[in-house]
């Protein structure tokens, strides 16, 4: 019989300074989120698993941990936050005064190969908000995910962003059987310019559509990215796109910030709820994102409230490798107690407000 | 510094010569010592020799920035990582192949068909998009070996010319996908060190 000493794969257990750390970390970035005006909210650990369907789409379905309760309902355990949260907006709080901030920080399941430090059952921190103008809010949630790093003394971090609505405004027109375009789509996301002519030479497209997705791999950059993609482009929805990401970088540039922005217009990664810019964060030496975000707008009219949503979360697991590894292994402050004379001192150290440990 | 994962084996020298022909050259000559690290003269590349099913893996977990590695090994790895080049050397074909004369008869000899392959992940997906179910015999070389004494009723392995199979008594039955050496990025390290891997996939593009 196996006796089960070793947890389950995907799980583990943060003891020491492990915890300490993890505990550090989300101390900091909680006060980053506090200086925002973001509110904790603790949501459940599982929830109706159609829920997370509405937002995650099909593709991540097959990774929930999902169980059945006693009235035959089908619930799954958290593999994100998004969705709860888009929930509670758009029902409990879909009174309160918009735009509503929160923060959340726990732990989420996906039955996934454990990648980067990242386990089956990994951490989660980040930020939702409800109800505010475009450019402001994804402006906030940006600068709140820089100050984050800051927060933690990881001076040097890049952030890829791009927008769903670029490639959507392409996408929109090309009329093509959703197999062909999964494969068009795949080879833009894997940045594969020699499949994605193979694609392009069997399809038949006019010679602009075919220079605008052969372009998609290399709009990536600085600002003259923009410009080169408006050059590019005749639809409204990307043309729009270009604007409101033009708008967002003027106002990094203004802040002295624009340095970690890099403009990424070939990513076309995420979730079906996002819709429209779209980030991620990397730190050098690590080979994994460790933030991504972006704005979701359809989610919340999913539980009976339209309203704008943005955020992001990082990983926790992958923060903790990247920040100073002193923090959270603070000095430990026990003092020790003689036994003889221990108890009463120990009580009159504590009476004092001092951590004790007696030590026999 | 860009940490270029390089296979050992048939892709070594080819790698080697295209890398040295867009200006990437190490200060020894990698491909006869045995050292397993080398950096160039510049210090500006560091390439790492590993075993070729292990590329996937060093570059998505950003051990190595970028790798040179066939679309084969790429696709039975499932990593995700950026691919932007096919770099025109180690052209072959993923093929299923059969003992001859066993071209149809064995999917309705077997409700299951036994399939040996190095490819496990690829052999799946190309049978379950045909709703043909299989089981599949995991080997790691002589493929060939397993119709021939009864192990299995198929296989699914490379083909580059096509001589082993008919040496062997054995055809192709269909082609998966064709394969070939395929330049891959780490999606962390496009980020962090753009211009410099930038520059590296414009000037192999130019010599491919």
């Amino acid at each position: 019989m196996n006796s089960h000493t070793q947890i389950p794969p995907g799980t583990q257990i943060l003891i020491g300074n492990a915890a300490r750390r993890r505990r550090a970390v989300e101390a900091k970035v909680f006060s980053v989120f506090e200086g925002w005006s973001y509110e904790e909210i603790i949501p459940p650990m599982f929830d109706y698993f159609d829920v997370f369907i509405k937002g995650m789409g099909s593709d991540l379905e097959g990774r929930i941990y999902r169980f059945i309760d006693r009235e035959g309902n089908v619930l799954a355990l958290r593999p994100e936050f998004t969705s709860l949260l888009a929930k509670m907006a758009a029902t409990r709080l879909s009174d309160y005064p918009r735009p509503v901030r929160l923060s959340y920080s726990g732990e989420v399941l996906r039955f996934e190969a454990p990648k980067g430090g990242q386990q089956r059952e990994f951490a989660q921190i980040g930020i939702e908000q409800y109800g505010g103008s475009p450019t402001t809010s994804d402006v906030e949630v940006l600068l709140v995910c820089m100050e984050s790093f800051e927060k933690l003394g990881i001076p040097d971090f890049q952030i890829n962003l791009g927008s769903v609505d670029f490639f959507g405004g392409i996408f929109d027109r090309i009329d093509l059987p959703v197999g062909e375009v999964d494969e068009l789509k795949e080879a833009l996301n894997f940045k594969n310019q020699t499949g994605l002519e193979r694609i392009l030479d069997r399809l038949p497209f006019d010679e602009h559509r075919k220079k605008v997705l052969r372009s998609i791999p290399h709009l990536t950059g600085g600002p003259e990215v923009l410009v080169k993609a408006r050059n590019l482009v005749r639809n409204d929805r990307s043309r729009q796109a270009i604007d409101h990401l033009e708008e967002i970088y003027s106002i990094f540039d203004g802040l002295g910030l624009a340095e970690h922005l890099t403009i990424d217009l070939g990513e076309i990664r995420g979730f079906d709820y996002y819709s429209g810019i779209l980030f991620r964060a990397y730190v050098p030496g690590l080979g994994f994102e460790v933030a991504n975000g972006g704005r979701y707008d359809g989610l919340p009219a999913q539980f009976g409230r339209d309203t704008p949503a943005v955020g992001f979360s990082f990983s926790l697991d992958r923060l903790e490798q990247i920040v100073d590894e002193g923090l959270g292994t603070g000095e430990d402050e026990s003092r020790a107690a003689l036994a003889t004379s221990s108890f009463e001192e120990a009580r009159r150290f504590r009476s004092q407000g001092q951590k004790v440990k007696l030590c026999w | 510094m860009l940490v270029i994962a390089i296979a050992k084996g048939r892709f070594l020298k080819p790698s080697l010569d295209l890398l040295g022909r867009a200006g990437v050259r190490f200060d020894e000559d990698v491909a006869s010592s045995r050292k397993l690290i080398c950096d160039s003269e510049d210090l500006a590349f560091r390439a790492i020799l590993v075993k070729p099913v292990d590329i996937p893996t060093y570059v998505e977990y950003g051990a190595a920035d970028i790798g040179i590695v066939g679309r084969d090994v790429l696709a039975e790895s499932r990593a995700d990582l950026l691919q932007p080049l096919d770099l025109g050397f180690g052209h072959c074909r993923i093929a299923v192949a059969a003992p001859k004369g066993f071209r149809n008869a064995d999917e309705t000899d077997h409700p299951t068909i036994r399939v040996a392959t190095k490819y496990p992940s690829i052999t799946l997906e190309y049978f379950n998009a045909r709703g043909i179910p299989v089981e599949i015999i995991p080997l790691s070389g002589s493929i060939e070996l397993a119709p021939l004494i009864g192990l299995a009723d198929r296989i699914v392995d490379l083909v580059e010319t096509g001589e082993t199979l008919k040496e062997n008594g054995m055809e192709i039955v269909d082609v998966i996908a064709e394969s070939a050496a395929h330049l891959v990025i780490n999606r962390a390290s496009y980020q962090t060190k753009r211009s410099e891997i930038v520059g590296m996939v414009e000037s192999l593009e130019a010599l491919v």
